[in-house]
């Protein structure tokens, strides 16, 4: 089956290297796209995607079985929403191999969802070998390393190979020290910083912010076009 | 023919999962092509049969006509492999009665392939139910079965003392049947579905169902367990059909 939507699972083992940041611009990135987006907040108690997102995000939990339900169940839903995982550090382990048991990635395949991991990479053995170890159990997913550079030039990139048909490294440039701390505002959209003009934003704030998620979004949307064509060049290359 | 086989699922008490272990067997045996049918002991209405209603026939082990039913129809049934799920209780008593009328000559003499998965329970007294069937397995296959349903943990049990009585049936084999999620199973009994029907979304008439994927994830996940300790112990090669005759003949 072609692909139709996406599930884009951000994730690091470490905490505080801006996965709820990168999440939310990806959700932002398929708003801007005219997409239905379905946000699942797996960082518990703080909640920061859903209070960031309170009219996209909910919060989420697998420690009990109705919680695994509520959430797997919904991501491989047949619907019009991107849908878009927030797992926390705390959640990491448990996430992944409950995806493997349960065959997540297949299923989610079969019903034309792309799993997309946006595994936000740090230089500590932990992350990488998070990285390994999730390329060997995903083998059907997307693995997408992302660099956040508010974390620090990337200088490890090569240990953080891209994984997966149409995968590449994401390059999130940092953000300018005032707009940054306009975006932890909660709640806070990117799409509307960029376009509006708020109280006690810098005169010069939405067009560098528009300049800025210009580039996000040229990355995010480029790495999607190359993980359709992958998928269709697949396809061709088995019918024919 | 093939020499026909009989597996016999037991237990000495009750809850330990025989029903539950008689079900894998039958979906392994139907997931490599085998042709299988299969008795269920507990009568008049049958525990088995409510999930493979259309290989699976309720009898009476007790009663001659129904064992004629059974064993007369081994040579001639379209099934290579007979399951018999053996109300708990009657185990070592059903045994002693199939030796009585020389079924287990006819396994000695290798007319039959005759085996014996016995489901044991996580208490001592469990192990003491090996000593009794130990005596009266002959020469079947043996496999001790510990199913670990309802958080058992078996650490009841001292190591040396269960290869004591482990070691008193040559050739003996253990598998494991580790647990299942509890909402996935009650979610699977609910269905009254065939675990493979299950993991596919389907219901127990073969239609398309709504089952969570979690939950039929969860059985998935199990059932490749159980299914590898199949493997692991040569099931196939036991029944005389090797994974290359399998595939030739499909």
């Amino acid at each position: 089956m072609s692909l139709r939507s996406f599930i884009g699972i951000v994730a690091s083992p470490r905490p505080r290297v801006g996965k709820t940041f990168i999440a939310r611009l990806l959700a932002d990135f398929h708003l801007y796209n005219g997409r239905d987006v379905a946000a699942y907040d797996l960082n518990a108690p703080d909640d920061a995607l859903t209070q960031s997102l309170p009219a996209h995000a909910v919060s989420a939990s697998i420690a009990e079985v109705r919680g695994q339900m509520a959430l797997f169940d919904a991501l491989v839903r047949e619907d019009s929403a991107y849908k878009i995982v927030d797992v926390g550090a705390e959640a990491f382990e448990r996430f992944f191999l409950l995806a493997r048991d349960i065959g997540f990635a297949g299923e989610a395949r079969k019903r034309g969802m792309a799993p997309v991991v946006f595994y936000v990479a740090s230089p500590d053995a932990p992350s990488v070998d998070g990285y390994a170890a999730l390329a060997r159990l995903f083998p059907e997913a997307v693995l997408v390393p992302v660099h956040n550079e508010h974390l620090g030039p990337a200088q490890y990139r090569d240990r953080f190979p891209p994984h997966g048909k149409g995968s590449a490294l994401l390059h999130v440039p940092a953000l300018a020290p005032g707009l940054r701390r306009m975006a932890e505002q909660k709640p806070f959209s990117f799409l509307e910083a960029s376009g509006v003009a708020m109280p006690d934003a810098p005169r010069d704030a939405p067009l560098e912010m528009q300049r800025w998620l210009r580039k996000v979004f040229l990355e995010m949307r480029e790495l999607e076009l190359r993980v359709l064509m992958a998928d269709l060049q697949s396809s061709l290359n088995v019918s024919s | 023919m093939a020499k026909p086989t009989v597996i016999l699922v037991g237990a000495d008490k009750g809850g330990v999962g025989k029903t539950t272990v008689a079900r894998t067997l039958l979906d392994y045996f139907n997931a490599h092509q085998v042709s299988t049918r299969a008795f269920d002991t507990e009568a008049p209405r049958g525990t088995l049969k409510r999930f493979h209603p259309d290989i699976t026939e309720v009898v009476d082990v007790t009663q001659v006509a129904d064992q004629m039913k059974i064993f007369d129809t081994l040579g001639s049934a379209n099934a290579k492999v007979t399951v018999i799920d053996v109300r708990a209780g009657l185990l070592s008593s059903t045994l002693r009665a199939l030796n009585e009328i020389g079924f287990l000559d006819a396994a000695k003499k290798g007319q039959i392939t005759f085996a014996v998965f016995h489901i044991l329970g996580p208490s001592i007294a469990s192990l003491e139910e090996i000593a009794e069937t130990a005596s009266v397995v002959g020469d079947a296959s043996y496999f001790l079965v510990k199913n670990f349903i309802n958080n058992t943990t078996f650490f009841d049990w001292d190591p040396a003392t269960y290869n004591s009585y482990f070691n008193r049936i040559k050739g003996a084999s253990e598998i494991t049947v580790p647990k299942l999620n509890e909402m996935a199973c009650e979610q699977v009994e609910l269905a009254g579905a065939p675990f493979v029907s299950f993991v596919a979304n389907k219901d127990a008439k073969g239609d398309a169902a709504n089952y969570s994927f979690v939950l039929r994830g969860y059985v998935r996940h199990w059932l490749g367990s159980v299914w590898s300790e199949y493997d692991r112990v040569k099931l196939m090669d036991l029944i005389g059909q090797s994974e290359e005759g399998v595939r030739a003949a499909s």
